[in-house]
Parts: C-alpha cells; structure tokens; sequence
C-alpha cells in the first residue's frame, strides 16, 4: 500500500511539472497563431487579414502570463480545452474526439498485437534455443525492425494497393461510405486499416521479440528454472510460469510506455498513408501555435504515459515481490 | 495563392521521391467518374484531389479564413455579388447581382440584385440579405477578412439595389465587395448570437450545392434541386477528399480516382500526364515570388546594388532548377505573363533590358564605388556586399531555388547565406523586418495594380520591429503612394493603364524587390468523364480548387460526357 501512495505521489508531481511545462513551452515559440495562420495561407489573406485574425483569436489579450497560467491549470483540470484556432471555429474536445479513436483503434491495437505475437515467439524462441523458430524468426525480425517504417509502408501500397489492388491505401474509410455502426462500414474500417497496421507489426514487432529471447536465455540459466525441472514440472508450466513469467519483466515497463504513447499517434503512418488521426494533428498544432490544441494533446499523452507507467509499476508488484520493498 | 509544396522534413521527404519514383514506374489507371444519380438530371460523381495538409473539421462559416471555412463555401455553397475573373483583366459576370454601376464621382457602388434566386431552405434571396452580410460584417470586424469597413461608410438597400458609399473612390475595393463576399441568409444569421465562433455545420447558402455530408476525411457536395440557375448544376454529386500530405494525393489523381487536382507533383509528365490521354494539367501564373531586400540595411538601401542583383540572376534556370520547370521565370516589371501581357510595359522593360547579365551587374557595382576585396566580395566603405537571406525550410523548391540564387550573386561579388526557418518564424521575422534579405510571395489580384499596392503602398509598411502588413521591404516612397491611390479612383482602362505601366517604371527602376519565378494556379485536370474545364484558350476561372469563389464558377461549367 505504501508503495502504491509513493508512486501515486509521484504521479502528480509529475504531472504537475508536464502541464507546466506545457503551458510555456509553446509560448517561447516566435510568431503568434495569426502570424501561423497568415504563413499557411499567405497569397489567399491580404495583410489587413491579420487584424482580423488577432481579434479571433484573441492574440492581443493584455492578460499577465501568471493569470493566463491560473486560468490555464483551471481549464486542464475541468477538462475545458477552448476553441482550437486552426480547426477554428471547432472546440479543441470535438476536434480530438475525431481524431482519436483512429488512433487508438489502428495504433493501440497493432502495440498489443506486437507485445503479444513479439513476446511469444521469443518465449518460444529462448525455449527451444537453436531450435527452427529460433533460427528463423529472430534474424529475420532484425532486418524487419531495422527497415524504417515508411518505407514498408510504402511497398504495401505499391503491392497491395497498387499492383494487386487487394486493399485500400489511403483514408480511413471509403469516401462515400456513411459513419455508423453497421457492418458494412466496420468492414470497410477494418479493411482500410489492415495495411497500415500490418506495416507497423512488421516494424515493431521485432524489438519484442529479441529483448524477450535474450531475457528467456538469461532466466533459463537461473537456479529455479533447473529447479523446476528437477522438480519434474511439465514443460509448459516450466516455460511460462517460471521462465517467461520472470524474463517479461524488464520488457513491461517498455510496453507500458508505448502504450502511452500511442495516444501520441504515429504520425508516418498517417502520413503515408492519409489515416486520419492524433499525430499529424499533434504536428500541425505545433506548426499553426495552436496552443489550445497542443496544450489538450500534450496533456493527453502525459497522461496517458504516466496512467500507463503507473499500472506497469503495479503488474510489475504483483509479479514480482522483490521491487515491493524498493 | 497558398502554395502547393512539398511540404516535408527529413524522412518524409525521402519518402515523396521514392513513392514518386516507384510510381512512375508502375503503370495504371483509368479515370472514369462513377455514375450517380442526382436531383434535376445531374449526374456523375466528380472527385477532388486536393492537398489541404489537414483533416476538414466540418465547419461552415465563410467568413472563416482560408480552406477550414471560405475555401469550401466560397462559390459552390454560398455566392458572391459577382464574379471577377482573376485570368481575364478582372472580367466581370453576374453572379446573385445582375448588374452594378458607379457613381458620385466613383464613391458610391450600386449593385442590382437578381430576382428568383432562393436559398437552399426555400427562403427567397433579396436585397435585405445582401445589405444584411455587408452590416454584419461592420457589426463583427473579425469577420471582415477583406477589410472592406476600412473603406466603406455606409451600405443600404433600396428595392432590388444595394447602395454601397465609400469614404473616399475605392475602385480597385470592387474586386473584394463583389466577388469575395459571400452572401448569408439574414433571416438564420440574424440570430446568431456571435457569428465569429458559428460553426454553420449545416450551411444555408444560395449557391449549387449542399453539403451531405461531412466527416473529417471528406465532404460530399451533393446538387442543390432547387438551384436558382436553370438547368445547373450539371454534377450530382462532388466528393473533396482530405489530404494532409501530397503523395497520397498525386497518386490519387494518378491512379484516375480522382479527375480535379490542386497541387504540385514533381515530375509531372511522366507520374500524370504519362497516365492517360486524358490528363491534363495547366498552370496559370498569378503573383511572383520575389528576392525581397529589407531597404533599411546598409548595402541594400543602395539602389545600385540591388538593380545589380536584378542583372545577376537567370530567372529562367532558377525555375527550372528550384521549380522542376513548373513555374515559369518571372520578370523586373513585376508583372505575371502570360496572365497579365497586356499590362506588360514592354518600351520600359527593353529600356533596362533585365536579363541575366553578369558582367553588367559586376559594372553597376564598380561605377557606384565599390571594390572587390580578395575574398571575391565587393565592399565600399568598409561595408561588405554580404548578407543572409531567410526563406522557409520547408519549401524544399524554394531551399533549392535559394541554392541557385546563391551561386549566382557569388559569380558576381555579392556573399549570401540562406537562414532555413520555420513557415511561422520565417513571416514574423518578414513583417517585423528583422531580416537582411527574403524569399517570399505576395498577394495578388485581378489586376496587377493588387500585387504593386501590396508591395509598394507605404501605408502597408511599418517601422521596423512592427509588424508591416505587406510592404515587408519598408518601402516608401510619396509619389509612389499618389500613383497607387490615383487608380483608386478611376475606372478607365486606359488610365488604369498607364498608372500601371508609371508602377512597373518604379520597379525597374527603384527595384524595391526583385521578381524571381512566378506562383502559378496548380491544376490537373482529366477529360474522360468531364468537360468543361478552363483552359489557356477559355480561362474562365482560376482553376484550382482551393480558389475561391472560382471553384464554384468551375463547378458551374463542368458537365458530365454522355
């Protein structure tokens, strides 16, 4: 219990420094969100365009940056966002709900699939050391894991998208495909994300893998692996329950932090493919000083990566009872 | 015209040319419009493909600025007064007014508003309406994008005409009053509490399309049935696809999914043209992107030296190498060819002959006193012809522009080093003057009297370190200021031509920037199910999609093939 207070402790002095961090930083940033604006359309706006746009957004608000910090910590703790300004005139919560659950649906799922199918080929892979998976997969997921993300993608789009025209490369969803939660448009969805997700597991899915081999020979090698099979356990207790039960440990907290970071989206992705989603948001925010929505995303995935490292503490508790007394 | 680029860093930017080179590689696609069955015998499913560079967000309001708002209402969904055509010496045709006239020595605008015309819930279109969206736009200045209250004094409705009276003769404002202002039903927008923030997710317009419906991958624009102009709209349905980057994009039009593009492809003949005999493209010019020298650094407040500059450039090679040739060379006058010929002051321009003349340039400098030091550049007065010039990182045509510009002023004794900045750093540094020398474009118009008011007006200037609207160079210069509002208040073509051609001698002369490609309209068009499109022989829009309101005029002409 104890060790749960601290961590939680620590949780919200983190977060406290993150939300800080991230009221300011953008405001170090030269230029103004009218200035952004200008840059994006210049040629369309005519200079006196500018003064408009400052009264939009409010650029020209003789507030104090400490009472501005007030009202900020205010708003990020009852959770209103404001206006986005380059989505304007769209609240920043409606422009992230768009975006979000395309994020978490392609991007989340894909990091549990990876975790999984990674680890478990390497459980199999430290098991049987030498053995045909071992051989064959960990050689192979190292080239895989090695070639950069955009550029498998890319292939898939030429392949499958292009050439065989066996599945849809670009969007989401079919342009005149209505949103609702039919079947034939959740096909459609699951069709539309079957090759951005693929091209992210062969990229990432490596990684697992290997750590979790190398973890597999290490924790064989201990005392109560042999132990065990002294003992005469079934193999396949001996494999999870003692061995990889013990070697998952160290790639926990790696994937607990992916996972938090999946709500920061995966901008290539998006971009190779035109998925819709929080990254390439996240990216234009930043370029446009839109502070409103950067501040919202920010706070997201800090959230999202201390919530995540926080449960990873926990399972890692539970599973091991040593890191308890720590 | 918001530039179409490739707007990429790093890996991103690897990526474009080698999915570029695999496609190109790889032959296929058709273009073939889909069938669809619309209201009042429209038919055929249009696609856009068009790289906004961001998700649509569903908002309505036309007042908002740029392709999150104007750029997908303007025209198709609600309509201006006019329109003015940007490729035709500002011709003008009808559009909700039927006719307009000039009077009061050029201070007062009267437009005729047409009759029958409805909006989309049935309501009738009137003179109220139209006088309605101008107060309002009073009423709200942060709706006013064209500044057009800065102007005006009064608009009143009488009967069918809509009076509008100037402070002073605005003539040149006719362009933002007629064709930039969309018209807005007073009877939904009377009601809105503070229409800068109104979404208008449902948007009531006047215009050939309705909006059915929108998600933040793609608007559906489907015929309006009861469209004031018979027989119109041809199209029953226009699906505008959101793209936030160009690859997915280019090969969207490559593949015939898509039949209107908007955006620059590299190498375009072999990844489009290639594709199909029915792919097209045509590129417009419409203002230039210009060498931009800040007047109150010592150097270049020395006219010599920058007409020196102006000499030392081959336009032409900087397009080709920096534009993959797409964008043509641009010329001293300031003025865009092919769209604006007939404004070129050709006696003037033979008369300073500005073509790549190094040697020339190497003279200029000399006669003014300078001396080459041992490093190869030229110094007078201890002060050293070496600067740095800022430009955007990301406009990798612009970087590579850049690179070619550099070499060249080097050949003749002047130091440059480019300053890579981010777009918004890049313009905040531009308007507040805080910068040697720029690489950037500016607006124009339906005549070039719009661009030359941009640059040369010194009431768009500031002191440095405050932010200047669009005369970033500082330049100010009285008779100069007289010419431009002389325009203001004639509308006679022969005049307007003359204070035009006295602008282009200011250039040449003064060089107060210096003209390097000229920013075309991107447009790729492909016939196998449509006709109708612009063309060099019949520009009668500006033909990409994101102008506006000309998408609507485009709109307008375009008709399914039997």
């Amino acid at each position: 219990m104890r060790f749960i207070l601290r961590r939680a402790g620590f949780f919200v002095l983190t977060l406290w420094a993150a939300v800080t961090l991230n009221f300011f930083l953008p405001r170090l940033m030269p230029g103004n969100p009218a200035i952004a604006m200008m840059a994006r359309f210049h040629g369309r706006l005519t200079g006196q365009a500018l003064a408009s746009l400052e009264t939009i957004f409010g650029v020209n608000t003789h507030q104090s940056l400490l009472s501005q910090y007030w009202h900020y910590l205010g708003d990020m703790a009852t959770g209103n966002f404001g206006t986005s300004l380059f989505f304007y005139p769209s609240p920043v919560g409606q422009v992230v709900r768009s975006a979000i659950p395309w994020t978490l649906g392609l991007v989340g799922v894909t990091t549990i699939l990876a975790f999984i199918l990674g680890t478990g080929v390497g459980i199999v892979g430290g098991w049987r050391r030498g053995g045909l998976i071992d051989s064959v997969a960990p050689p192979l997921l190292v080239i895989t894991s090695a070639i950069p993300y955009f550029w498998v993608g890319m292939m898939f789009i030429l392949v499958f998208g292009l050439k065989l025209q066996w599945l849809p490369w670009s969007g989401g969803a079919d342009l005149a495909a209505t949103p609702g939660w039919d079947a034939g448009y959740i096909g459609n969805v699951v069709e539309h994300a079957i090759l951005p997700a693929l091209a992210l597991l062969v990229t990432t899915i490596g990684t697992w893998t290997l750590t979790m081999r190398n973890n597999m020979v290490t924790t064989l090698a201990e005392d109560y692996v042999r132990m065990a099979r002294a003992k005469g356990l079934p193999t396949r207790r001996i494999m999870l329950d003692y061995a990889a039960r013990n070697a998952v440990l160290p790639n926990l907290t790696g994937f607990a932090m992916s996972l938090g970071f999946v709500v920061g989206g995966a901008i290539l992705i998006e971009y190779v493919f035109n998925y819709p989603g929080v990254g390439y948001m996240l990216l234009q925010a930043v370029e446009n000083e839109d502070y409103p929505l950067m501040q919202a995303l920010f706070l997201l995935i800090t959230l999202a990566v201390l919530v995540a490292i926080l449960l990873a503490d926990i399972v890692t508790a539970v599973f091991d009872p040593r890191t308890r007394t720590a | 015209m918001r530039r179409r680029r490739i707007f990429l860093t790093g890996a991103a930017a690897l990526l474009a040319t080698a999915l570029t080179a695999a496609l190109a590689a790889c032959s296929s696609g058709h273009g073939s419009a889909s069938s669809g069955s619309g209201a009042s015998g429209a038919s055929g499913t249009l696609t856009i493909s068009n790289e906004q560079g961001t998700q649509w967000n569903c908002s309505f309001n036309p007042f908002n600025p740029g392709d999150l708002g104007q750029g997908v209402t303007m025209g198709q969904v609600y309509e201006p007064l006019m329109f003015v055509d940007t490729l035709q010496n500002a011709k003008v045709t009808p559009w909700l007014a039927s006719s307009y006239a000039w009077g009061a020595g050029n201070k007062t605008l009267t437009f005729t508003i047409q009759q029958g015309v409805t909006f989309s819930d049935g309501t009738p279109m009137t003179a109220a309406d139209v006088a309605f969206t101008f107060n309002l736009l009073k009423k709200f200045p942060a709706l006013d994008i064209n500044a057009v209250w800065s102007v005006l004094s009064s608009v009143a409705q009488q009967g069918d005409n809509v009076t509008m009276t100037f402070k002073a003769p605005s003539v040149p404002y006719f362009y933002y009053i007629a064709d930039q202002i969309p018209i807005v039903p007073e009877h939904i927008w009377s009601k809105i509490a503070n229409p800068v923030t109104y979404a208008d997710s449902k948007p009531v317009g006047t215009g050939a399309y309705l909006v059915s419906p929108c998600t933040a991958q793609n608007i559906t624009y489907v015929a309006n049935p009861h469209y004031w102009q018979k027989g119109e709209p041809k199209i029953a349905k226009v699906l505008y696809p959101a793209f936030t980057s160009n690859d997915p994009a280019n090969t969207y039009l490559a593949t015939g999914q898509a039949q209107w593009g908007s955006q620059f492809i590299p190498n375009i003949d072999q990844f489009y043209t290639s594709k199909s005999k029915d792919n097209h493209y045509w590129f417009p010019p419409i203002a230039n992107v210009s060498l931009i020298p800040n007047l109150t650094v010592p150097g270049l407040s020395d006219v010599a030296v920058r007409q020196a500059m102006a000499y030392a450039l081959d336009r032409d090679k900087i397009a080709s190498v920096g534009e993959y040739g797409e964008e043509p060379g641009a010329n001293q006058n300031g003025v865009d060819t092919p769209t604006f010929s007939a404004w070129l002051d050709t006696a003037d321009a033979a008369k300073y002959n500005y073509g790549y003349n190094p040697a020339k340039a190497q003279s200029l400098l000399t006669a003014d006193g300078y001396v080459k030091g041992s490093d190869g550049i030229y110094a007078k007065n201890g002060q050293k012809l070496s600067f740095t010039v800022i430009n955007i990182g990301g406009y990798s045509d612009w970087v590579a522009s850049m690179s070619v510009i550099q070499s060249e002023l080097k050949a003749v004794g002047i130091g440059l080093s480019p300053d890579n900045l981010a777009q918004t750093d890049d313009l905040a540094k531009l308007q507040s003057g805080d910068y040697q020398l720029a690489y950037y474009a500016q607006t124009s118009g339906p005549t070039p009297y719009y661009e030359f008011r941009q640059w040369l007006y010194s009431g768009n200037s500031a002191p440095i370190g405050k932010q200047a609207a669009s005369n970033w160079e500082r330049y100010n210069n009285p008779a100069t200021d007289k010419l431009l509002a002389s325009y203001a208040t004639t509308t006679d073509s022969a005049t307007q031509h003359g204070i035009v051609n006295q602008l282009q001698q200011v250039v040449l002369s003064d060089v107060p920037y210096i003209p390097i490609t000229e920013e075309v309209g991107w447009f790729q068009y492909n016939t196998a199910s449509f006709t109708g499109w612009p063309t060099p022989a019949n520009p009668y829009a500006l033909p990409a999609a994101y102008a506006y309101p000309d998408m609507g005029q485009v709109l307008l002409h375009l008709a399914p093939k039997s």
